[in-house]
Order: structure tokens, then C-alpha cells, then sequence
């Protein structure tokens, strides 16, 4: 019986081997293949990022590709799972060979893969960098401010814009975010010199009631708050300081709030809500700065948000690396362009973008201030220039 | 302290008429409603989307709102009371855990994961008790619970109704051949209890976080709370729901103790079973 089944066997493995093999190999004249790991279903979902790096891939292909190949673009789902993450990493970068991954977004994806992206020489431009690892790891080099020095920058627009005295900080903390959002208000103290009035570390994420901290915020002598929410949180701590008669607080919000939605739920703002936007605020239909951006988005029907604009400039960058590339484009070749690639700029960015061969990867100091104020339901821009983290 | 307390009242009082609510649908139909709090949400989400895609004034969607929720919980009831009418409180309770899950999903699905924009129907304080201001919300919550509670206390010992709910929880075939309409007084009570959550939630939601599964899981500190009356004492359900609110708000304030506050109703829920199952020898309590 074994007998008859060895060769059986022995054939099945040779076939899987050479099937395995063929699959190592990436076509030279074939589609370019480019992926991306993203929060597409699950409680938080972060579609948009790679909608707009797809649709600008498609219009790079209906344009006749990158040296005549094709760019054959993967946005696989992480559901916010972890297993999903590296289960869907490992698809891209083992079994579609992807020479890059681009415009991912995703609570978890970096943390998850970036020891991994490191081991398969893989490079990843992500649209919105989110987790500390994001920002940390040589081989992720995200198109976004990320939410640590949005923080440093908004509690800069409030001390040195607004001139806000008393000002508090109520972080929500998850992972091992903490040590990064000190070090963000501690970068803000070293540029100023002040110091925060009042730090509680202990806000919970999802929380039902914000009452309790809010009270005891209050009870501080807080005049100001910087907060790290998404969006129903801070939307359930704005109601609780209504709730509680504080109306003389200021908000000094980050991009995660920044959104169409959430100032519609939000009328009452005691004395505002600022955010530096990560990206020029696509709220200012008018600028021209947006326009190539949103007449893309519009003509596939892609959501105008912050999301959109990461995956957008995340495939833009990549797609100039790969037209100025010469000879093969292959992982490694890849990899070496955004290595030693210069520096571009674009007009929905206060700061050039470049990959490089640094260890880690959070050059990005810029944003575009903007404010949401008491009873108007509606972001206003709020200055007239980038908002920069000042070089030290 | 006493300000983190009083501050923990308004979420208090939302867990003690959910509790008031959960007791009421053990003792009267003998299921544990896990999707008390979830109904709530379906019917308040779809009262905003009314409101705001629909075009309806405010008003109009809030009623329907609330209707839909009661409507909603009046169709569970139905189908656990045809389907598993013989059925023990375990399974009847556990058929309430997929319509949990299906109504989270469900209101994914409609209306995304994006905040809704609840329109206050409450907003600001109504007075303050040494330097802590008390909401308007606080004020209509907990005096709702107190209400609700006495009211059904009421209703069960007071009115023919009520007797004829009793004898069914207490002897439910008897009570049938005797020729109490079973069903429909299910239905009542799955529509009634319907009915309070979705108010309570739309008062709620617009001053607290109200993504589905924030407002479909409070469902976890109200049945702590109506665990120490055992899902039978109405008055201490609404005692349990305040001592939580206002013991999470207390421990708020406590930077130390703020982590524990999460877990208050977990420790709460084991706390209660513990202490219930004292006198059971391990064998009989398994």
C-alpha cells in the first residue's frame, strides 16, 4: 500500500516545490505588483487610503504605466485582527511577490509587520501611519504627520498661536503609545519652555461617560485640553463638558478628529476645537492646492478626507520614485530608489517627502491648522501657513 | 471623591433603568435580554438617520425612534416566545446574544462607523451641589429609574395585570390553562421594556460616546447592576445601578484606581455571583 503511495507523494511535493519556486519569480515584463495592508471591515475601518492609492494607480495605468508595465495593486483587509495582519502581509510580500507595499492604514498593521517587512528587504509607504511602529521601524516610511507630533503641533498652535494659558493634556492611551505622547509634549516644552498644568493619563478609549474626567479636569483649573480621541470619544467628552456648563475650555484636537461628520455631532465647542490637519485641509474646496487631489477622488467616488489624501500622495510618491527608476523594477531595485531618493515636494504637504536609509522614519513636522467653532457644525482654516515643529 | 460620585451619577442612572429593564424581563418572562441596550441603539441610530437623511423634523424621528425600538423588541419577544416557549431561561437568553451581535453588525452595515449626530434633547446643568454641577441628563435618568421601578412595582402587585404577569413567570402552563393570554402579555413586556431602553438611550447617546458597540454594551454594567437584586428586586437593581455609576466615577478620580474603574462591573458581576453561591458546596454549585 506504502508503495504505491510514495511516488504519488514524492510528486506532490516536487509539483508544490516547483509551483513554489515559479511563484518566487517575478515576470520581468508582467505586471508591477504593489500591496497594502488595511483596516477595511472591524470596529475602526480605514478604506479610503487605499481607494485613492487604486485610483491613482489606475489612472497611471490607463496612461499607459510605469515603463509600459502595469501596477497590479493589492489592498488586502487586516479586519483589525491581528492574525489577519500578518496573515495578510505574508500574502502580499511571500505569495504575490509585491515589490512594495503602499498606502496601507491600519491600527495594528505596523506593529504587527515591520519585523517582518524588515526580514523580506520589503519597503512600505503607508498612507496613514498610525501605531508607534509606523513611525519607528527602518523599512515603514508613512506619507503622514502621525498623531505624536500632531500633538507637539497643536500644543504649539495653542501656547504659541491662541497664547493659551493653564493648558491640560487627557490621553487615551492603547498599546505602548504612552512613552511616545510624553515624548511629543515633552518636545513641546523643551521648544516653549511651559509646562502642562495638568496630565491624567487614564482616559479610557470607548469609554461610555466622560463625566468623572471631565470634572476632574475641570476641578484642575484646566482653561485648555489636548486630547489624542477618535472620533465618538471625543465627541462623548465635548458633550460631557457641555453637560457640566464648561464653556470656557479650548480644544486642541488631533487629525483623527478631523472630519465632515464629526462637526456635524458637535455644536457646542465651549470656546473651539483646533487640529493641525495632517494634510492641506480638504474642507477649502477652493484651493488649488487640493484640486488634481479631489477632482481624482471625485470622478471614483472616493470619500474627501484625511484618509484619502494619505493613500493619494503615498501612490503619488511612489509612482515618481518608479518613473525615475532605470533597469528592472524588482523588490531590491525598489527598495534601493526610495533609499536613495530625493526629496518631493507637493502642495498638500508642509514637509518634502523622502523615504531615505534612516533607521526610522517621522520627518514629517508639518500642519495646517484649522478650527471648528461653538454652534457652526463646519471647519474653518484657521491660519495661512504650515504650522512647523521648529528644528532643534 | 465625593465630585468623581456625583460626576458617575447620570452614567448611574442609564444603568439602573437598563437594570430596572433587565430585572423585569427575567421575572416576567424569563429570559436575561442581552440585547436590552442593543435595541435601544438600533432604534435610536435609526431615529437620527430619519431625522437627518430622511428629512423628518426632530421630534417625529425621536418618536419613531423609540417606537421601532419597542416594535423590534416586541418581534425577539415573538420569536422566543413561539419558537422556545418550553425553553429554560439559558437558551431563551442565549438566543438575545445573536440578536446583540446581529444588531451591532446590522447598524455597521446602515450606518457606518462614523459618529451619528444625536441631537440633544437634554443639554447643560440643571443645578449644583457643592461645586459639582448635576447635568440635566443626570436629573432625568436617575428620577426615570426611580420611577420606572416604583411604577412596575406598582403595576405587578397592585393591578389585575400585574397578578396575571406574576402567575405567568411564577407558573407559566398553569397560568395559561387558566386563561391568561400569554403571549400578548410577553409581548407587552418585551414592548414595554423596548419602549424605556430606546428612551433612555436617546437621551443619553448625544452626551456620551454612542458608536453602536459602546451603546449596545452597556448591557455589561446594567446586568451588574440588576445582579444584586438577582434579577428579581427591582429596588435594589436601581440601587445597583447607581452605587456602580457612582462608584466609577470616584475611582476616575483616583489615577492609581482609574485603570480598575473598567473593570468595576466585571468585579461587580463576580463579586455578586460569589457571594450568592456562598452557602453551595462545590459539587451543587457547578
Amino acid at each position: 500500500m506504502m508503495r504505491k503511495f510514495l511516488p504519488a507523494l514524492a510528486s506532490a511535493v516536487l509539483v508544490t516545490l516547483v509551483a513554489a519556486g515559479c511563484a518566487g519569480t517575478a515576470d520581468p515584463n508582467g505586471p508591477i505588483v504593489v500591496g497594502s495592508v488595511n483596516a477595511l471591515s472591524g470596529p475602526a475601518t480605514f478604506p479610503e487610503s487605499s481607494q485613492a492609492a487604486k485610483a491613482v494607480f489606475d489612472a497611471a495605468n490607463a496612461a499607459g504605466g510605469v515603463h509600459g508595465r502595469k501596477i497590479e495593486y493589492h489592498a488586502i483587509d487586516d479586519k483589525g485582527d491581528p492574525a489577519a495582519a500578518a496573515a495578510a502581509a505574508r500574502e502580499i510580500v511571500g505569495g504575490d511577490q509585491a515589490v512594495a507595499l503602499v498606502g496601507s492604514s491600519s491600527l495594528i498593521e505596523c506593529q504587527i509587520n515591520a519585523k517582518y517587512y524588515q526580514q523580506e528587504k520589503v519597503l512600505s509607504i503607508s498612507g496613514i501611519g498610525v501605531d508607534p511602529s509606523c513611525f519607528t521601524s527602518p523599512n515603514i516610511g508613512p506619507a503622514n504627520v502621525g498623531p505624536f507630533h500632531d500633538m507637539t503641533l497643536t500644543l504649539l498652535y495653542g501656547s504659541e498661536v491662541l497664547h493659551l494659558q493653564d493648558m491640560c493634556a487627557l490621553l487615551e492611551i492603547a498599546g505602548n503609545t504612552l512613552p511616545y505622547y510624553r515624548a511629543a509634549i515633552d518636545e513641546w516644552s523643551k521648544i516653549t519652555g511651559k509646562k502642562l498644568k495638568y496630565v491624567d493619563a487614564t482616559v479610557p478609549y470607548n469609554g461610555s461617560d466622560y463625566t468623572p474626567y471631565i470634572v476632574k479636569a475641570r476641578a484642575a483649573g484646566c482653561k485648555a485640553v489636548t486630547v489624542n480621541p477618535v472620533e465618538p470619544d471625543s465627541i462623548g467628552q465635548l458633550k460631557a463638558a457641555q453637560a457640566q456648563g464648561w464653556k470656557d475650555v479650548t480644544w486642541l484636537l488631533l487629525t483623527s478628529v478631523y472630519s465632515e461628520q464629526y462637526a456635524k455631532a458637535v455644536s457646542d465647542a465651549g470656546k473651539g476645537v483646533y487640529v493641525p490637519a495632517e494634510f492641506y485641509p480638504f474642507t477649502d474646496p477652493s484651493s488649488p492646492r487640493t484640486k488634481e487631489w479631489r477632482d481624482l477622488m471625485t470622478r471614483n467616488n472616493i470619500p474627501l478626507t484625511s484618509f484619502s489624501q494619505g493613500g493619494y500622495l503615498a501612490a503619488k510618491y511612489f509612482l515618481q520614485v518608479l518613473n525615475g527608476m532605470q533597469g528592472d523594477i524588482t523588490r531590491e531595485s525598489v527598495t534601493k530608489a526610495l533609499r536613495e531618493m530625493k526629496p518631493i515636494t507637493d502642495p498638500m504637504v508642509g514637509t518634502p517627502y523622502v523615504f531615505g536609509p534612516g533607521q526610522t522614519h517621522h520627518d514629517n513636522i508639518a500642519g495646517w491648522p484649522v478650527k471648528l467653532a461653538t454652534g457652526t457644525n463646519r471647519w474653518e482654516i484657521s491660519g495661512t501657513d504650515w504650522l512647523r515643529i521648529p528644528r532643534r | 471623591m465625593v465630585q468623581g460620585a456625583l460626576a458617575g451619577l447620570a452614567a448611574g442612572g442609564l444603568y439602573a433603568v437598563l437594570a430596572v429593564c433587565l430585572t423585569l424581563m427575567s421575572r416576567l418572562v424569563r429570559v436575561v435580554n442581552f440585547a436590552q441596550a442593543a435595541t435601544g441603539m438600533f432604534g435610536s441610530y435609526v431615529g437620527v438617520a430619519l431625522s437627518v437623511h430622511g428629512g423628518l423634523p426632530e421630534w417625529l424621528a425621536v418618536v419613531l425612534g423609540v417606537l421601532l425600538g419597542g416594535l423590534l423588541s416586541v418581534l425577539i419577544g415573538w420569536v422566543v416566545s413561539t419558537w422556545l416557549a418550553e425553553a429554560g431561561t439559558g437558551t431563551r437568553s442565549a438566543v438575545t446574544v445573536a440578536v446583540l451581535l446581529l444588531l451591532i453588525s446590522l447598524s455597521f452595515i446602515l450606518f457606518g462607523n462614523k459618529p451619528q449626530p444625536f441631537q440633544a434633547l437634554l443639554a447643560g446643568p440643571a443645578f449644583t451641589v457643592g461645586g459639582v454641577v448635576i447635568s440635566q441628563v443626570t436629573v432625568v435618568t436617575v428620577a426615570l429609574a426611580v420611577v420606572i421601578a416604583f411604577a412596575a412595582r406598582l403595576i405587578l402587585t397592585k393591578t389585575p395585570v400585574g397578578i396575571s404577569l406574576r402567575a405567568l413567570s411564577e407558573r407559566p402552563t398553569t397560568a395559561e390553562l387558566l386563561g391568561i393570554p400569554a403571549k400578548r402579555l410577553s409581548a407587552a413586556v418585551w414592548g414595554a421594556t423596548g419602549l424605556i431602553s430606546t428612551v433612555i438611550i436617546v437621551i443619553v447617546a448625544p452626551s456620551q460616546s454612542n458608536d453602536a458597540t459602546s451603546l449596545a454594551m452597556l448591557v455589561v454594567p446594567a446586568a451588574a447592576a440588576a445582579l444584586l437584586g438577582g434579577f428579581r428586586r427591582l429596588d435594589l437593581a436601581v440601587v445597583g445601578g447607581l452605587v456602580l455609576g457612582m462608584l466609577q466615577g470616584a475611582l476616575a478620580q483616583v489615577d492609581q484606581l482609574s485603570v480598575v474603574r473598567n473593570f468595576v462591573p466585571f468585579l461587580a458581576i463576580v463579586g455578586l455571583l460569589v457571594w450568592s453561591q456562598r452557602k453551595e458546596v462545590w459539587d451543587a454549585a457547578r
